[in-house]
């Protein structure tokens, strides 16, 4: 794999067009993501956190200041570095979930036998192995994330950008994939990026914490979590924590309520 | 395998109700389905109608020439109109009009245009088929997961590889069922475009043997038609469901 990289955002802007006037998605964000790190990006509905993610894999152009990654811009989906999961999962419903893993590898031109190598030592450690010939509709809700989740792995990209990935899933599964992310993530040593809406899972997850205002999103404050792993959630310091954020998200949350 | 027996059991039903009616009423103009068999015979032999091969090769290559012209027309224009977005704001608006004018009214200016030759008949084929092709390929475009989109260009698939990759496997479904309509549709055409003024080809026989009162042939020229079309629409289906099946 190569060395993990930085990335830097430097006062990214995007206004979409709307048949009611542009509105300003996202305004002057700034932030360093460090190699190895974890990066939550925490803010309410709305405020553009999808947005930055989407910039940082290419797939949404800023229309103000520039994304660097490695030092280089962004300028179009880079999958030899950048990795993406979304909240729905989005696998392939004609694909077995092996070659639902081996998507982008195939993209890349690995050829057969490669892709069903990395694949199949992608889905054991994940609690996949016997379902590598299923395909999604057979796959629960939370084993299908964890196949998007390894699709996006297989690519071994050093950045690995994830968009509410669990948000779709229900609380226990919920809870599950995350101490299960955090395995993986000492196991890979990637730089992450993770959108949440969610305190507790930020907090279980993260390095670092940018929360987010109500739209036009900027960043409001960027909290450290000195915490060790696996973080007891009910800990003084946990507490604490999730009182600091609960302030700052609730005062953004009620400002996009109140539009 | 209870479901056949049923539906053995009402085909049974309906034919002895069929029977029963024809009986009572002037065997002329009313022909029971046990009288067909051998009017069917009457139609290989007899030589007041025209010997049936011809004709039945004639249909079969005017409706095979239409489905095609239909599908490939039906595939372009679908594409063309789903993938360039504002070519689809300005045209699709147009097709659905076109598609809710009842498509016979068009046959008299084909006839004029075409002939009363197989020309008439393929491009009345062509007419209906085209449009169930055509909006299943635009609704089909429009059902294509916008996540599974993203997920492949942000792997870095390239126009071509995301149409090849994604779209078309994730349109198969809706796709499918346009082509399996379009097909029932352009048989429809060419059958109704012989019908109605034509100097050879099945539907033309069938006008033939009903012009000169020979009911029993005509039923049975009828219920080959039928027969005919339910085979080809049961395959198609056999089709439509495995690829239902493939594309989940």
């Amino acid at each position: 794999m190569t060395a993990a990289a930085p990335i830097v955002i430097e006062g990214v802007g995007k206004r979409y067009v709307t048949p009611s006037g542009p509105i300003p998605a996202v305004d002057g964000v700034s932030l360093t993501v460090r190699p190895r790190e974890f990066v939550s990006l925490l803010g309410p509905s709305g405020c553009g956190k999808s947005t930055v993610l989407g910039m940082i894999g290419g797939l949404v152009r800023p229309d103000s200041g520039a994304i660097l990654i490695d030092g280089e811009p962004v300028t179009g989906p880079n999958p030899r570095k950048v990795a993406l999961v979304f909240q729905d999962p989005g696998l392939f419903p004609w694909r077995t979930a092996l070659d639902n893993v081996g998507f982008g590898l195939e993209l890349l031109g690995v050829p057969a036998v490669g892709r069903r190598k990395i694949a199949l030592g992608l889905l054991e450690p994940m609690g996949l192995k016997g379902f590598e010939a299923k395909y999604p509709r057979e796959l629960s809700g939370g084993m299908r994330q964890r196949v998007a989740i390894a699709r996006a792995l297989a690519l071994d990209t050093p950045i690995l950008l994830m968009d509410e990935p669990f948000g779709a899933l229900d609380e226990q599964t919920r809870l599950l994939m995350g101490e299960w992310l955090v395995g993986v993530r000492r196991r890979t040593e990637r730089t992450i990026v993770f959108v949440t809406h969610s305190l507790h899972e930020a907090i279980a997850l993260s390095d670092r914490i940018a929360v987010m205002t109500a739209r036009p999103g900027r960043i409001k404050d960027v909290i450290e979590v000195p915490l060790p792993y696996p973080r007891a959630l009910d800990g003084p310091e946990a507490v604490a924590l999730h009182a600091k954020l609960w302030a700052q998200v609730r005062e953004e949350s009620l400002r996009a309520m109140e539009g | 395998m209870r479901v056949w027996l049923w539906r053995a059991l009402v085909l049974l039903a309906a034919l002895g109700l069929w029977e029963a009616a024809a009986r009572m009423l002037n065997p002329i103009l009313y022909v029971g389905p046990s009288r067909l068999p051998a009017a069917l015979v009457r139609v290989l032999a007899t030589r007041d109608l025209p010997p049936l091969a011809g004709h039945v090769w004639l249909t079969l290559g005017e409706i095979a020439a239409a489905y095609a012209l239909a599908v490939a027309g039906g595939l372009w224009v679908g594409f063309v109109l789903g993938l360039r977005k504002s070519l689809g704001r300005i045209y699709e608006p147009l097709l659905a009009t076109l598609y809710a004018v009842p498509s016979v009214v068009w046959y008299p200016s084909l006839m004029l245009f075409f002939g009363l030759g197989p020309s008439s008949k393929i491009a009345f084929g062509v007419l209906l088929g085209f449009f169930p092709v055509t909006l299943s390929v635009l609704a089909g475009i429009r059902q294509v997961p916008a996540t599974l989109v993203a997920v492949a260009v942000s792997m870095g698939a390239k126009p071509w590889t995301l149409f090849r990759k994604v779209m078309l496997p994730a349109m198969a479904s809706t796709m499918v069922g346009g082509l399996r309509s379009g097909l029932a549709l352009s048989v429809v055409g060419v059958l109704v475009g012989e019908l109605l003024g034509a100097r050879a080809g099945l539907g033309y026989v069938i006008n033939y043997a009903y012009g000169l009162m020979m009911t029993a042939e005509y039923a049975a020229l009828v219920a080959l038609v039928a027969a005919a079309v339910l085979l080809l629409d049961g395959a198609a289906s056999l089709v439509e469901g495995r690829v239902k099946r493939w594309a989940g």
